[in-house]
């Protein structure tokens, strides 16, 4: 089951500050489930640590990729490979959009790749329309569970 | 008696006179012999007539010869009795002589019985001279057939002499020797063959000195020098060998000189050729100064030396000759047998070769390439060695400089690899810290703005707005300096580019990004270039921006792309007639964050230029630009 919730991975306390702010003037009322790290990420995803036998069934991962721990990059190679997580929607949202780090991310079977924008105004319109996109228009595929 | 009857000259008839008187007493000696033979008596008788006769005639003829001259007395004498007369006494006489011999015939025979004895004395010594005479003859008999078979034996020697002669290439002569002149008696016939001249030519007394060579004459003269040019019946001169022997007889007299003659022209020719390159050879080596080249005895001794083994080893040739070789060697490999080692080596496989250190006389080192040849003669004995060294001290000490500067130089790629990482690491640092707080910045003035938009009056709105503007600004600047920096990173993918096609296509999306503007692009068709089509998009995206920026106070404004003759190749240009710039200044132009105008302005960070050089000179290109202020500015670059 979809708990229509979304994973946000973000480790800067003022990034997830902004990111909730886009979202709420986009109106997007979706469960928040933020993760500091790229550890903390997976064990949500995956119900281990913490959150044993509970795991988060997000309809989408915001993924940071400069992390502390286990960083995106890693993140998403795991969220691939496993098969319950295999093929959920997960949007890079970073600073950077160095080549290498595009590039990896699309390799490892990323959805999308979005570079923050230094200017707020953008970046609520970046966040409106991923928003739009992925929790709107998109028809998320099936969870492992259900099918 | 005839001569007086022809000439008249009475003188001749003297004789007839004389026997007229001595007749008359010879007739009557006869009568006294044949007193006893009254047959011989009567023919006497007739004879004395007969005679009488005869005389009587021969008065007629004198007398009429003194009287009627000498055609008278010639009638005389032809119509004379004169012939009948002598008939008649020659008749006489001989019945006269007839008689006289049978007379002798009966009186020898008494004789013979009287003589028998002494006849048979005379056969026994006749009989003893006739075996004699057989004894004699066989004698000779057999002398004869020995000096026949002698003969046949001298003739064949002889004729295998001669055939000898005639196959043999040298010419066998003989002269004799008189006081000091010779004269030529003999030459083999092979002469003809071998100089061409005819058999008697050589016999000519002065034949040889006429032929031998006029450079030639005095040595040989003088020397007795055995080798000489002889000119050949051709004309051509030939070098012979000449090998004579004085015979003396047995008072040690001359009496002969015999000799042989062989033509050398070919020897000497090969000889010459020899020497001459031995003598190159010679020359060569001894004039070669980079290599030390010398001999070496079987033993190792020093046979030879040349100039180069001088300059590099420090010794002369009378100091070094018949040294041993191993003095070249250091005290350390003399130790350890190197340099018997290095001969032993050189016999069993031909040559051997190191590189080693080797000492000079002054006993400094310097670092030695050495060839050691084993040298042997035609039946394959060791003969001695050929030793060729090369001082590669310099070229050693190069290798280590070189080898250092490697090192030097990997440190130094090493030292680069580490910075471009760092520089790297550093670059995805600021792309990911450096922009979050320029992000929170903005991001909550903008909260503020919105938030507490009731409580901040004008001005700190307008601060906000300040904040905001340069966190953006700054935000910028970080991009431009990011793609400053991936421009010197990764490697160059050069492919042909078509500049046209993609300055079309930069200059259609920034007329979409400002659909107002009115710039006229003015693209020549058909620009390709060679480079990395990224960094080349990259180049043309900012040149074609700065003009796109700069003719913002211009409308309509015009941009043109294009190419021209440049410095043997071509060179590729945008230019504009927006604001252009002062000459003055167009060395700072390239630097990063150089700008030559007020950014309120014209904004920008002033990387772009520094950014489009440094792809440039990546491709091994130039970039200049010319400019006049309000007029204009044009960019230029080659590839």
């Amino acid at each position: 089951m979809h708990d229509r919730s979304i994973l946000l991975v973000e480790d800067n306390p003022d990034d997830e500050a902004l990111t909730r702010r886009a979202l709420a003037k986009n109106n997007i009322q979706n469960e928040i489930i933020l993760a500091r790290d790229g550890a903390e990420a997976l064990d949500w995803l995956f119900g281990t640590g913490p959150h044993t036998g509970r795991p988060a069934v997000p309809e989408l991962v915001l993924l940071d990729l400069k992390l502390p721990k286990v960083d995106g990059l890693e993140v998403l190679r795991r969220i691939r490979a496993n098969p319950n997580t295999r093929l959920l929607p997960v949007v890079i949202l970073t600073s950077s959009r160095e080549e290498r780090d595009v590039v990896t991310g699309y390799g490892l079977g990323a959805n999308s790749y979005i570079r923050k924008p230094v200017d707020f105004g953008q970046f609520v319109e970046a966040v409106r329309q991923l928003g739009l996109y992925w929790l709107v228009l998109n028809e998320p595929p099936p969870h492992p569970d259900a099918a | 008696m005839r001569g007086y009857v022809i000439t008249g000259d009475t003188t001749y008839l003297g004789p007839y006179q004389s026997a007229r008187r001595t007749l008359s007493s010879r007739l009557a000696g006869l009568r006294g012999l044949t007193s006893d033979n009254p047959a011989q008596q009567r023919r006497l008788d007739s004879l004395e007539t007969l005679v009488a006769t005869r005389l009587e005639r021969f008065q007629w003829t004198i007398d009429t010869r003194r009287t009627g001259g000498l055609a008278a007395a010639g009638r005389a004498m032809i119509g004379g009795r004169g012939k009948e007369l002598i008939q008649q006494v020659h008749e006489v006489v001989t019945g006269m002589e007839d008689d006289e011999e049978r007379l002798l015939a009966q009186r020898s025979a008494t004789l013979q019985a009287r003589a028998r004895v002494a006849r048979l004395a005379a056969w026994s010594g006749a009989l003893l001279a006739i075996i004699l005479a057989v004894v004699a003859g066989a004698l000779i008999t057999r002398e004869l057939a020995g000096r026949r078979r002698a003969e046949r034996t001298l003739g064949e020697t002889q004729r295998r002499f001669q055939q000898m002669l005639a196959s043999s290439t040298a010419v066998i002569y003989a002269n004799a020797v008189s006081g000091a002149t010779f004269s030529p008696t003999w030459v083999s016939e092979n002469v003809t063959r071998i100089t061409g001249y005819g058999p008697d030519e050589p016999l000519q007394p002065t034949w040889w000195l006429d032929n031998l060579h006029p450079d030639d004459r005095a040595r040989v003269l003088a020397e007795m020098a055995t080798e000489y040019r002889f000119r050949g019946k051709d004309g051509a001169y030939h070098w012979v060998h000449d090998e004579a022997r004085l015979l003396r007889d047995a008072a040690g007299k001359p009496t002969e000189v015999v000799g042989s003659w062989v033509d050398i022209t070919d020897r000497r020719r090969a000889e010459v050729s020899l020497r001459a390159s031995e003598e190159r050879l010679r020359l060569l080596v001894g004039s070669v100064r980079d290599y030390a080249i010398y001999m070496l005895d079987p033993e190792g001794h020093v046979r030879s030396w040349n100039v180069g083994a001088r300059q590099i080893k420090g010794y002369t040739e009378s100091e070094i000759l018949g040294q041993h070789f191993s003095r070249f060697y250091t005290p350390e490999d003399v130790a350890a047998e190197k340099p018997a080692a290095a001969l032993r080596a050189a016999v069993a496989s031909g040559r051997f070769e190191e590189e080693n250190w080797r000492l000079r006389k002054d006993g400094s080192r310097f670092w030695a390439d050495v060839v050691i040849t084993a040298v042997r003669d035609d039946r394959g004995a060791l003969v001695g060695f050929a030793k060729v060294t090369r001082d590669l001290t310099e070229r050693k000490r190069a290798e280590q400089a070189l080898r250092a500067s490697e090192e030097q130089l990997r440190q130094y790629a090493t030292q680069l690899e580490a910075a471009n990482k760092e520089l790297e690491a550093f670059s995805y640092s600021v792309s990911h810290d450096l922009r979050a707080p320029l992000r929170s910045l903005d991001g909550f003035s903008q909260a503020l703005l919105e938030d507490y938009h009731d409580r901040l009056d004008d001005t700190g709105r307008d601060f906000l707005q300040r904040v905001r503007a340069a966190s953006q600004r700054m935000g910028t600047l970080i991009d431009d300096l990011l793609s400053l920096s991936r421009v010197t990173r990764g490697g160059l993918q050069v492919t042909e580019v078509n500049l046209s096609a993609l300055a079309t296509a930069l200059a259609a999306e920034l007329q979409r990004s400002d659909p107002q503007r009115d710039v006229r692009f003015a693209i020549a068709p058909d620009l390709v270039a060679r480079g990395d089509p990224g960094l080349m998009r990259i180049v043309l995206q900012n040149l074609l921006g700065n003009a796109w920026k700069f003719t913002g106070k211009r409308s309509p404004a015009r941009v043109e792309v294009g190419s021209m003759a440049h410095d043997g190749g071509r060179a590729f240009f945008v230019q504009d007639d927006g604001a252009g710039f002062d000459m003055a200044h167009a060395a700072k132009l390239f630097g990063a964050f150089q700008r030559l105008h007020a950014s309120d302005e014209f904004p920008g960070s002033g990387i772009g230029l520094a950014t489009v050089q440094r792809i440039i000179h990546r491709h091994g290109g130039q970039v200049w630009a010319e400019g006049t202020p309000g007029r204009g500015a044009t960019f230029y670059f080659t590839l």
